[in-house]
Formats: structure tokens, C-alpha cells, sequence
């Protein structure tokens, strides 16, 4: 026996003995972890909660909620588009500062009006939403289910920042790579059309219920392949692409697609910030005053009746459905591809596309040419999207801000006038400063 | 083959295969329960009120059933939080001592003083720190009586007395400027309050046993409002053999508090007034129960092993009806239920070994498991939780929110830890302790955190012949934060489609650098004896609370409001003198004093960066100043205009006896402390002011800023700065006992009568009742935070033991 045997011998039981009370103690400490990590039962911790498709669902349903309190606070959809141009009027007292365009006014709520916040939470929304379909397991989500939910973030991520750039001008991107970054209207709105279009691949026509059933309510408040289509010509047109705007128009408004037809719009319901309105369309909320309403619809149309009741000193718009607010409507269609043809040099085809969208009107359309065309497709968007929203975007886009609000000279437009004033807190932080002509 | 030797291999052994018993810390104070001026009113903090210096019961509230608030050098960022609240362990056993959000009851009125034996305080870190982050503020050990030598035994206590309150002035009350016809229609002196105790006991070579139980039910001042408490008790120990014994531990409690609308819920009174509240119903229902059984093995080589298993359960409902009369048409109507339960497993081997004849050890290794499970249910309202509830479960366990309002909550939280105990004694002179604890928590992504702590104590009296002590002590203990942060959290935006589909979203990221409060402390003390006569004992201590969680806010472009982060500094020093005296000690006559005061300084020691963005904005006036500071605007600026906090407090008590007479009170007192009174004249809606706060004649330039329920901004005058120093006779008593009778009936071995009263006097210049009826130190327009008036009360009692 070597001495190195001998003390061998002499050492193993010792070392056996350390060494198992250090295995026991390792193996004890190694437990420990998974022994202190709890399963919360009330399912409000974010890790592992997506594990179903009904909650990967209320994820995309988070984000039409956002975009609801982006529009809906303080009657933001209006404030930022009829209100402001002064065709509506809407039944709080700041509304008449927004109409005299006094935006940074000492006022809570115009305050708030200047804040792009929610917008920015509806993107972080879709963000989140794409991230979580991707990591969702295999298993959970049908194909269906993925291209729907996929298709409904991207399409509500471009409709936020197509919102933003019309609001507010130059935007920044929220977008992981560019964090930030300082977007022109132009770029966020370039950033927004790719968004728009992915989406367009990937939703149907008309979304399935929970029972697999197709549902044209359901269809009627969130993205579908009609709303998202909207979406991207009115970018196109945004971004002056008429030949753009036609091509999807047409390559997707076929004659086949016209049954499965569906709107845009924000489904009412509670939110469980109190102080967002849950009946925006209630009776009394939007009116016109009649002064207005005759130089809107002149004695003939027959959307006066149709579209409004008249009492007294005011028309009221007729809200055939108080459960949703509208904001693409399916009419929109045809004044896109109106507007579509004749900015690609289409006007004979502009003409016939407005004549048929327009029926009830006074004006007879058919004499316009390639210079008159364009103010009276601006009138009729004006009368048939009332209540959308789009009023004052409208204006912009056809430079028309100056004529239909006098306030405003064309010098002040180009300072920025049309865009709105940014709040204390959407500057603070990021490097932004003031729009010029609010400065 | 022996894998691991003995004694070694046992401790080992046993520590491995199971963890979680009382550990034995001893105490820095220990009050005799029999030898203090008891209250009238229940809940234990009562009667150690003004008893040790630095322990700080704060009587806010004359709600019968209500909570003081504790404090035992105690200090977190908000002042409201009863985080600051020390440790209350029954026989070495945690407990849920602090009252539940749904019922507002009293967990210290569980018990009645005549069942414990004594209650020890531990404050300095070489003691804490073997409690970890059970502990960062103190502890307070309450020791139940065991039964007494004998076959049996039977005490007997009851008193009975009367709710009043003194000159009670309505311009004085909180409530002041309010309608004071109905002021006088919700209070009402002569309010019953009675008391009555039985308890049995005995001890042999088997053991002891006492069991027994107890009735406690005062009406207070509020008119249509009262506490109930019924209590039943056993506390036995039975000796299995000569080396193993059982320890057995059970309290049982129904508590009952009924309330009322006006003057405990509506502070402002609708004119014209309610005149019956009869069907106003606000009925709360406790269930507590304390339970532990212990094994006590003593193994031979000076080695006992211990194991306890305790279990604190609280069940906690509320119902609660408001008629239309009292809400102008509407009605409203709720349930809560809050259950509660906390569940310990300790298990420690205790090794004495004397090295020589003049060093000694004596260590403990031990391992506990602490488990809390809390879960709430209400429907129709109420939302409270203590760790933050939502009611967004609801929607995502299955409710349609658009049904009802109904939310079930439930958390649960795991502790695991190892902790080991060296105490060497050299002498009679000299003592070390050291403390070592790893703490392993639920509630954080980095699992495990690090408590050691040593201490040395001198006694001067053996070798230099001087009666003093001297110690010293460092370590670091920590705090608790709020669950589950690691994990980021979803928030419920709202409903769509018909409220057929929540959305939802993320309401904060997961926060994975999440982790307790930091708290070093360092404590140094010096005591002198004069003989029997004279104990002076002068103690300082210095904590530091580091990384604090807060909010960071995001820009707006971010889409979610915060993120997580830790931070900041707080300094809490103080020093606490205590004077005890036993000045005549004789047959017939005898005088001793307790004097006790502690003068604390806390501070905000550093901020986090760009503080304006984080949920700390508020602190940003207050840096290098107290954290408990008053902050008001004044202009465009805000600034310290006072501290809650007094600059000193304490208590001094009396005992006397001559012959069968006894008598003792207790004074507590405080000053330097600042109430902010909010006006009732200058309140406004800040736009409608455009944002210039205008100052009033009669009151202080100064405005807090507010939100009003419908999140507008509020600008909130303030009336006055007034000084909430207070001297008050607490409690005194006056007792007979009659001996002769005692001894010519052989059955009887004591009785005794008394007479004792609270709150009899109080002397301070704040304008209104109570000098500490403000939790924050300032007096709200809601008079949210501030308390009902306190009354007095005197009682007549009998004790008699058979």
C-alpha cells in the first residue's frame, strides 16, 4: 500500500461526508427557487398570461380600447376634425376654444387634446401584440387567429400614426429600432402605409365570431380587409400617390368583394377610465348650427332629411347606431376612388365614381373639370363623412385651410397652424420642442 | 458506516430535512403585563402606551375597535403605511397584527391583558436581525401566562364603566364648521363599556395547562356604534418525558364592530340633517385565531432541538347597506369578505458549549418557512387591498363587467429562510452576539438577500468596579416591497363590442432588479446603575433605509405610464432615554418612577435623479429635510412648512402603594409636532382660478394641490399651522385589595377592587379634540386620515382569584 493509498483511505470518509452535506445543501438551495416562486390565481402578473387565444384576443382588443380613448377622450375624434373646422358642434364649453382655434388656452381638457399619449399607447399596444403572437406556443392560435390578430395590430399601429402625423405634423417613431426618431408627416405616414399594407395580406374580409361564425357586427368595429384597404388609399392620397391609392382601390374593390363589404368604427362600451365619455353619439352631443347646415346641404339635398333632424336654430346628426362611432365608412369607397382617379389623371372615371356617390346632391356633376374637381369632392366628403372625424385632415390635404378658416393666413398655415399644439408632457422628456406657430 | 458524525451530523440532519421554531431572542425591555397600568380600552398596545422609550402608540382614533398606531423606530416613505409597524410575534410567533382594510378591527384586541405574562421589546439590530425582513422595524414578543404551580386555580376579572367626552366643544372637533346639530346627535356620552375574565390553571411535573376565556364589549361615543370581542384561550405544555416536551397554543376571537354614517364615514354632514340612520347598516365581522404547537427535544451534549408550527388566521367581512335617504335617492349596497392566514414552520437546533470555564457559546441554527396567503372577495363596491387590488380580475376570470362589480384577489407570498445565532460570553464582563440570515422571497426575481449583524455588550462592574453597561451593535436587516413587481403587470382598459371582450394591456414592465428595502443600523447604549435605587439607561441608534421602489414615469410616447426602480435614502436617528427609580421600597409604603423619552430626527438623505419624473416628485421639497415634513405651495413653490413627527415623546408612569392601596398613572406626552389644517373657505377649482391661488386674510399663505373625484385640479387653502404638542394623563388607576378577607377565607387567595380611568386629561394648545388624531399630520377637508374624538372613560373593577 502507497502512502498516497493509505491517506486515501484515511481522507474518504471525511471528504464523503463534506461532500454529501454539500450535495444536500446545493441540492436543498437548488429548490429553493422553484419552492419560492408563486402562481398568482389572480392571473394580473403579465408573466405567462397569454397562454390561451380568448386572452391573446384581449390584447388585440386592448388596443381598439386605446385607440377608443385616443379618439374618445374629451370628443377628441371631433375636436381634431368637425369641431375644429367649425361645421359641428359639440356640447362641452371648450368646444367653442377649439372652433376659435384658441388650443393652448388654460384648459384642462385642451390640455389633454394636445396630448399624443394614447396614440402612442395603441402603437405600444399592436407592438405587444405582435410579440405576443409570435412567441405564442404552437398550438394556440389557428392561422386564422394569427393572420386576424397580426393584421388587426399592424392596421391599428398605421391608423395611430396616420392619426398622429395629421394631428400634430412631425412625429416621433415608438417603433423598437428607431425609438424616438424624429419623423416628418410625410415619413410617418410613409411608415404607416407599410404597416397598413402588410395588414391588408392578412385579414379577411369578415371576421369570425367566437363560434366560428362569420359576424358583420363584429366586422363593423374592428379591422377588416374593406376597413384597412380605406386606410391605405386615404395614406396614398395623404402621401399625393394617386396611381398608389387607385391600384389598391381597384385591385382589391372588385365586383366580387362587394357583399363582404364592412365599415370602421369604435365600438362603445365602458372604459374603466371614467372620465372617457361611453356615449359620444348620445342625443344632443352633436349639432349643427342651422346657419351651417344650409350652407353645407342647400335646400334640395336630400341628405338633409336624411342625414339630420332639424329643430329650431340646430340639426342634429341621425345616429342610426348609437354602438358605434364611425370613422371609415363603407360610402367612403367610392369618394376614394373618386378622389383616386382623378389625382391619377382619371377624370372621366373621378366623375362617374362622384355621381354615383353622391346621390341626393343639388349640384350636377358631370360639367366638372380637372380645375373645379377637386372642391366639390371636398364638399361631398365633407357632407357624407360627417361625423367621422376626417373634416380638418381634409382641409390639409387639399390646402384648403386658410379658405375654410379665415383665422389662419396661408403664411401661418405654413408655420404650422393647422397642426396642433403639443401638451407640457408630450415634450417633456424627448428631446421635442413646440410646433412654431404655437411656440 | 457513519456518514456524518454525532452531535454535528444531527443538527445538519435536521436542518436539512425540515425548516422553519421561536427562535429565543432576548429582549431589550420586558414589561410585566401585571405590573402595568392596564386601559380600558382594548387592544394591547393600549397599556404599553408610554411604558418604553421609543415605542410610540399613537391614539388617532376614538372608534371603539380602531387600531393605534404603532411605532418602534419605525420609518417608511409613507406616512399612512403600516409597513413602519413592528413585528408582533405571540410566544416567538409572527402574527397578523395589523387591522384588514375591510373591517378596520383591531388584531390586538384578540386577546385580554389578563392572559399574558409579559410583552418584550426588541429594537436593537443584534436581536432583530436573526427576525430578517420579518422585522426591519422592531419587534414586540408577547408572552402568554402559563399555568402556575397547583392543581388548579381560578382568576376571575371584570369591570365596568362609561364613554365620555370631556367638554366636548364642537368648534374643537375635526369636524368643526360642519353642521353642529348633528354633531351632537352622533355623540353621545355614557356609553357602556364592560369587561369580564375567567381563567383556570394549574402545574405539575406533567406540565401546565391555563385555559380560559374572555368578554370585552365597549359602546364608545358614536351614537348606533360599538365593539364586541369574546375570546377563548388555552396555553398548555405537557411533558412527554424528561427530555421532550409539547407546547400547545391556541387563541380563538369573534370580534364585532357596528358603525355608523354620520360621523364615522360622512365626515360632512348633508344639511338639512339625516334624521334616522336606523336603516344605515354597517355590521363588521372578525374571526381571528392564533394557534402554534411546538416539540422541544433535548438531544444531550448541550443540544435542543426545537420545532413550532404557528398558524394566524384572520377572517374578516363586511356588510354594508346605505339607504336612499342618506344618498339623496341612490342606495348602495356591498359585501367584502378579506381572509388572511399566515402560516410558520421553524425549526432550530440550539447548542450550549461552555469552551472553558470562562467562555461560553450558545448557538442556534435554524430554518423558517413563513407562508402568507390573503384573499379578498367583495361584490357591489368596496375595493380595498392591502397590496393593491384591481378589479380587473373580475373580467378576466370570467365576469362580465358590465353585471356587477365583484372582484376576488388573491396573494400569496412564501419567505424561506436560514439563519444562525452565535452568542459567546467571556466572563461576566463581556458579550458577543452575532447574527447571520439569508432571507429567500416569493416576491422578487433575485430570490435570496443577506442579513448579518454583531453586537457586544460590556459590563464594567466586574472589572473596573463600575456599574455601567455599555453596547454597541451593527447590521442590516430590510423590508418587504409590494408583490409580484418582477413580474410586470396587466391592467384592464376597458370593454368592447357590447362589453362581450375585454382589452387590456400592459400596465408596467417586469421589474427584475425588484428587491427588498436595505436597512442598516447601527445602535450604541450605555447604562448605569445606582445601587437599587437609580437605572438610567441612554440609547442611540442610527438606521438607514436605502433602495426604495418607485415609479418612473415614461414619455408619453411610450405607451405605458411607469417603469420600475429602486432608489433613494432615509435616515431615521434617534436617542432614547429611560429613568427608572425605586425610590422608597418598604413594608407599608412604596414609590417607583418610569420616565422615558426619545428624541428622533429623520431625514431624506438622497433622492433618485431627475426626481420630478418618479412617483417621488413630491419629495423633491423636502430633500435633506424630514421625510415626514409638511409640503404646501406657496406661489408657484413648494415648501417644508412644518413635520409631523414630534421632535421628542415618551411617557412617565407612578406606581405608589400604601398598605392595601395602590395607585398609579401614566402620562404621555409630545412635542414639536405640526398639524396643517385645511380651510373650509379657500378651496378651489384650480382652472376656474387660473391657477393663481388666492391668499385669504385669516388664514396661512400656503395651498396643497389636490384632485377632486372627477381628476380635475383642486387648490386647498390652509386654515392654520398649529402645534400638536400634548401632555395627557393616559391612564391611572386607584386599586384596593383585601387582604384580610383573603386570608380568613382559605378558598380565596386574592381579591382586589379598582378603580381606573383613560384619557382623563389633556393638555395642548392644537385647536382641535385630539392633538393626534391626524395620521399625516395634517388636518384634510375630507378629514380623510384623521380620527373620530377620543373619549375618556372610568371603570370600576374587581379581581379575584380563587
Amino acid at each position: 500500500m502507497t502512502h498516497w493509498m493509505k491517506y486515501r483511505k484515511l481522507l474518504m470518509p471525511g471528504l464523503c461526508k463534506q461532500y454529501f452535506a454539500v450535495l444536500v445543501v446545493m441540492l436543498l438551495l437548488g429548490s429553493c427557487r422553484k419552492s419560492l416562486t408563486v402562481d398568482q390565481e389572480n392571473n394580473t402578473v403579465e408573466e405567462g398570461y397569454y397562454n390561451s387565444a380568448p386572452r391573446i384576443q384581449q390584447a388585440v382588443i386592448g388596443g381598439y380600447t386605446d385607440l377608443r380613448r385616443a379618439l374618445f377622450a374629451n370628443y377628441a375624434w371631433m375636436m381634431y376634425g368637425e369641431a375644429r373646422a367649425g361645421d359641428l358642434k359639440v356640447a362641452v364649453n371648450y368646444q367653442q376654444q377649439v372652433a376659435n382655434q384658441q388650443l393652448t388656452a388654460a384648459n384642462e381638457n385642451l390640455v389633454q387634446l394636445s396630448d399624443w399619449g394614447y396614440f402612442y399607447d395603441v402603437i405600444k399596444d399592436a407592438n405587444d401584440v405582435l410579440d405576443i403572437v409570435d412567441n405564442a406556443e404552437e398550438d394556440i392560435l389557428s392561422t386564422y387567429q394569427k393572420n386576424t390578430y397580426r393584421g388587426e395590430a399592424l392596421a391599428l399601429k398605421s391608423m395611430a400614426y396616420f392619426y398622429v402625423a395629421r394631428i400634430w405634423g412631425e412625429v416621433p417613431s415608438a417603433e423598437e429600432n428607431n425609438f424616438g426618431a424624429h419623423l416628418t408627416a410625410q415619413q410617418a405616414v410613409t411608415q404607416a402605409m407599410g404597416y397598413a399594407t402588410e395588414a391588408q395580406k392578412l385579414l379577411p374580409w369578415r371576421l369570425l365570431n367566437d363560434d366560428g361564425i362569420e359576424s358583420a357586427a363584429l366586422t363593423a368595429v374592428r379591422f377588416s380587409k374593406t376597413a384597412v384597404t380605406s386606410l391605405i388609399a386615404q395614406q396614398a392620397l395623404w402621401l399625393g400617390n394617386g396611381q398608389s391609392a387607385y391600384d389598391i382601390l381597384t385591385n382589391t374593390f372588385t365586383g366580387s368583394a362587394a357583399d363582404s363589404l364592412s365599415g370602421f368604427g369604435l365600438a362603445i362600451g365602458e372604459d374603466r377610465r371614467t372620465e372617457i365619455p361611453e356615449a359620444p353619439l348620445s342625443k344632443n352631443v352633436l349639432s349643427m348650427p342651422i346657419a351651417t347646415f344650409n350652407t353645407i346641404y342647400p335646400v334640395g339635398d336630400t341628405r338633409r332629411s336624411s342625414m339630420f333632424n332639424v329643430s329650431g336654430n340646430s340639426a342634429t346628426l341621425i345616429v342610426s347606431d348609437v354602438s358605434k362611432v364611425d370613422l371609415l365608412r363603407v360610402n367612403e369607397i367610392d369618394l376614394l376612388l373618386a378622389e383616386a382617379a382623378w389625382r391619377s389623371d382619371r377624370l372621366e372615371e373621378a366623375k362617374e365614381r362622384l355621381i354615383n356617390a353622391s346621390g341626393g346632391a343639388t349640384e350636377d356633376y358631370s360639367t366638372l373639370t380637372e380645375e373645379t374637381f377637386g372642391n366639390a369632392l371636398l364638399q361631398e366628403r365633407q357632407r357624407q363623412l360627417v361625423a367621422t372625424g376626417q373634416r380638418m385632415f381634409d382641409l390639409i390635404r387639399f390646402d384648403e385651410v386658410s379658405t375654410y378658416i379665415p383665422v389662419f393666413t396661408e403664411a401661418d398655415v405654413a408655420n404650422g397652424a393647422a397642426y396642433w399644439p403639443l401638451s407640457a408632457t408630450s415634450i417633456k422628456g424627448n428631446g421635442w420642442s413646440q410646433n412654431n406657430y404655437w411656440k | 458506516m457513519r456518514l456524518i458524525p454525532k452531535p454535528g451530523g444531527k443538527i445538519l440532519f435536521f436542518l436539512l430535512v425540515s425548516f422553519g421554531a421561536a427562535m429565543s431572542v432576548p429582549a431589550q425591555d420586558s414589561l410585566r403585563v401585571d405590573s402595568l397600568v392596564l386601559a380600558n380600552r382594548s387592544g394591547l398596545e393600549n397599556i404599553i402606551q408610554g411604558s418604553v422609550a421609543g415605542l410610540r402608540v399613537k391614539s388617532w382614533s376614538g372608534t371603539t375597535g380602531a387600531q393605534s398606531t404603532l411605532n418602534l423606530r419605525g420609518l417608511s416613505l409613507d406616512p399612512t403605511d403600516q409597513s413602519t409597524m413592528p413585528l408582533i410575534l405571540i410566544n416567538g410567533i409572527p402574527m397578523v397584527a395589523g387591522p384588514s382594510n375591510i373591517t378596520g378591527i383591531n388584531p390586538l384586541t384578540y386577546f385580554t391583558p389578563e392572559q399574558i405574562d409579559r410583552i418584550e421589546v426588541i429594537k436593537d439590530i443584534d436581536r432583530l436581525a436573526a427576525y430578517g425582513v420579518q422585522a426591519p422595524n422592531g419587534a414586540l414578543n408577547i408572552i402568554m401566562k402559563e399555568g402556575q404551580s397547583g392543581s388548579i386555580h381560578v382568576r376571575g376579572s371584570a369591570y365596568a364603566g362609561v364613554n365620555f367626552l370631556q367638554n366636548m366643544d364642537y368648534k374643537r372637533d375635526a369636524f368643526y364648521n360642519f353642521n353642529t346639530t348633528a354633531r351632537r346627535d352622533v355623540y353621545e356620552d355614557g356609553g357602556m363599556m364592560n369587561d369580564e375574565t375567567l381563567l383556570v390553571d394549574g402545574a405539575g411535573s406533567y406540565g401546565s395547562y391555563l385555559f380560559g376565556l374572555s368578554n370585552h364589549q365597549d359602546k364608545g361615543i358614536i351614537k348606533g356604534s360599538g365593539f364586541g370581542r369574546q375570546n377563548l384561550f388555552l396555553n398548555a405544555k405537557y411533558n412527554i418525558t424528561d427530555r421532550f416536551t409539547a407546547h400547545f397554543y391556541n387563541n380563538m376571537t369573534m370580534a364585532n364592530r357596528n358603525g355608523r354614517y354620520s360621523g364615522e364615514y360622512s365626515r360632512d354632514l348633508i344639511l338639512p340633517v339625516v334624521g334616522s340612520e336606523e336603516f344605515f347598516m354597517d355590521r363588521n365581522r372578525n374571526l381571528g385565531l392564533v394557534s402554534s404547537m411546538g416539540l422541544n427535544y433535548l438531544l444531550g451534549y448541550g443540544i435542543t432541538i426545537r420545532t413550532v408550527a404557528g398558524l394566524s388566521y384572520e377572517g374578516a367581512s363586511r356588510d354594508m347597506y346605505i339607504p336612499s335617504n342618506l344618498l339623496d335617492g341612490e342606495i348602495y349596497a356591498s359585501s367584502a369578505a378579506y381572509k388572511r392566514q399566515l402560516i410558520t414552520w421553524n425549526t432550530s437546533a440550539n447548542w450550549l458549549h461552555d469552551f472553558s470555564d470562562a467562555l461560553q457559546m450558545d448557538m442556534t441554527l435554524g430554518g423558517e418557512l413563513r407562508n402568507t396567503d390573503d384573499r379578498l372577495t367583495s361584490v357591489n363596491g368596496q375595493r380595498s387591498l392591502e397590496n393593491g387590488g384591481s378589479n380587473f380580475v373580475k373580467v378576466v376570470t370570467g365576469y362580465n363587467a358590465g353585471q356587477t362589480i365583484a372582484l376576488s384577489n388573491h396573494n400569496i407570498e412564501k419567505l424561506l429562510s436560514f439563519y444562525g445565532t452565535w452568542k459567546f460570553k467571556y466572563k461576566k464582563d463581556l458579550d458577543v452576539n452575532l447574527v447571520a440570515r439569508a432571507d429567500g422571497s416569493s416576491l422578487y426575481d433575485k430570490k435570496w438577500a443577506f442579513y448579518p449583524a454583531l453586537g457586544i455588550h460590556y459590563d464594567l462592574k466586574n472589572s473596573l468596579d463600575i456599574p455601567v453597561k455599555i453596547n454597541a451593535g451593527i447590521g442590516k436587516t430590510g423590508v418587504l416591497n409590494r408583490p409580484e413587481v418582477y413580474r410586470g403587470q396587466l391592467d384592464a382598459y376597458g370593454d368592447y363590442y357590447g362589453g362581450n371582450y375585454l382589452g387590456i394591456g400592459q400596465l408596467y414592465p417586469g421589474f427584475s432588479g425588484a428587491k427588498s428595502i436595505g436597512v442598516i443600523q447601527v445602535d450604541a447604549g450605555v447604562t448605569v446603575a445606582l445601587g437599587s435605587l437609580l437605572n438610567l439607561s441612554v440609547d442611540y441608534f442610527n438606521k438607514t433605509y436605502s433602495d426604495f421602489m418607485y415609479q418612473r414615469y415614461q414619455p408619453n410616447i411610450s405607451g405605458i405610464e411607469y417603469t420600475f426602480e429602486t432608489g433613494g435614502k432615509l435616515g431615521l436617528s434617534g436617542i432614547e432615554i429611560t429613568l427608572d427609580g425605586n425610590w422608597i421600597h418598604s413594608t407599608n409604603f412604596s414609590w417607583g418612577t418610569n420616565l422615558n423619552i426619545a428624541f428622533y430626527k429623520n431625514k431624506v438623505k438622497s433622492l433618485p435623479g431627475d426626481i420630478d419624473n418618479t412617483s417621488l416628485a413630491h419629495l423633491a421639497a423636502v430633500s435633506g429635510a424630514p421625510v415626514t415634513s409638511l409640503v404646501a405651495w406657496q406661489g408657484s413653490t413648494a415648501k417644508k412648512i412644518g413635520n409631523s413627527e414630534p421632535k421628542a415623546f415618551g411617557g412617565f408612569t407612578n406606581t405608589l402603594r400604601y398598605r392595601n392601596i395602590s395607585a398609579a398613572f401614566v402620562v404621555t406626552y409630545a412635542w414639536g409636532a405640526d398639524v396643517a389644517a385645511a380651510s373650509f373657505n379657500s378651496r378651489y377649482d384650480a382652472q376656474s382660478i387660473n391657477y393663481d391661488f388666492p391668499v385669504k386674510n385669516a388664514e396661512t399663505p400656503y395651498y396643497f394641490i389636490d384632485k377632486d373625484a372627477d381628476g380635475r385640479t383642486v387648490y386647498q387653502g390652509i386654515r392654520t399651522i398649529e402645534d400638536g404638542s400634548f401632555m395627557r394623563l393616559s391612564r391611572a388607576v386607584v386599586s384596593y385589595r383585601f387582604n384580610a378577607i383573603s386570608k380568613k377565607v382559605e378558598a380565596l387567595s386574592d381579591l382586589e377592587i379598582f378603580v381606573r380611568g383613560d384619557n382623563l386629561l389633556t393638555l395642548s394648545r392644537y385647536s382641535g379634540i385630539n392633538p393626534e388624531e391626524n395620521i399625516t399630520g395634517s388636518r384634510r377637508y375630507d378629514l380623510m386620515y384623521t380620527g373620530t374624538p377620543l373619549p375618556a372613560s372610568v371603570a370600576l373593577g374587581i379581581k379575584v382569584v380563587f
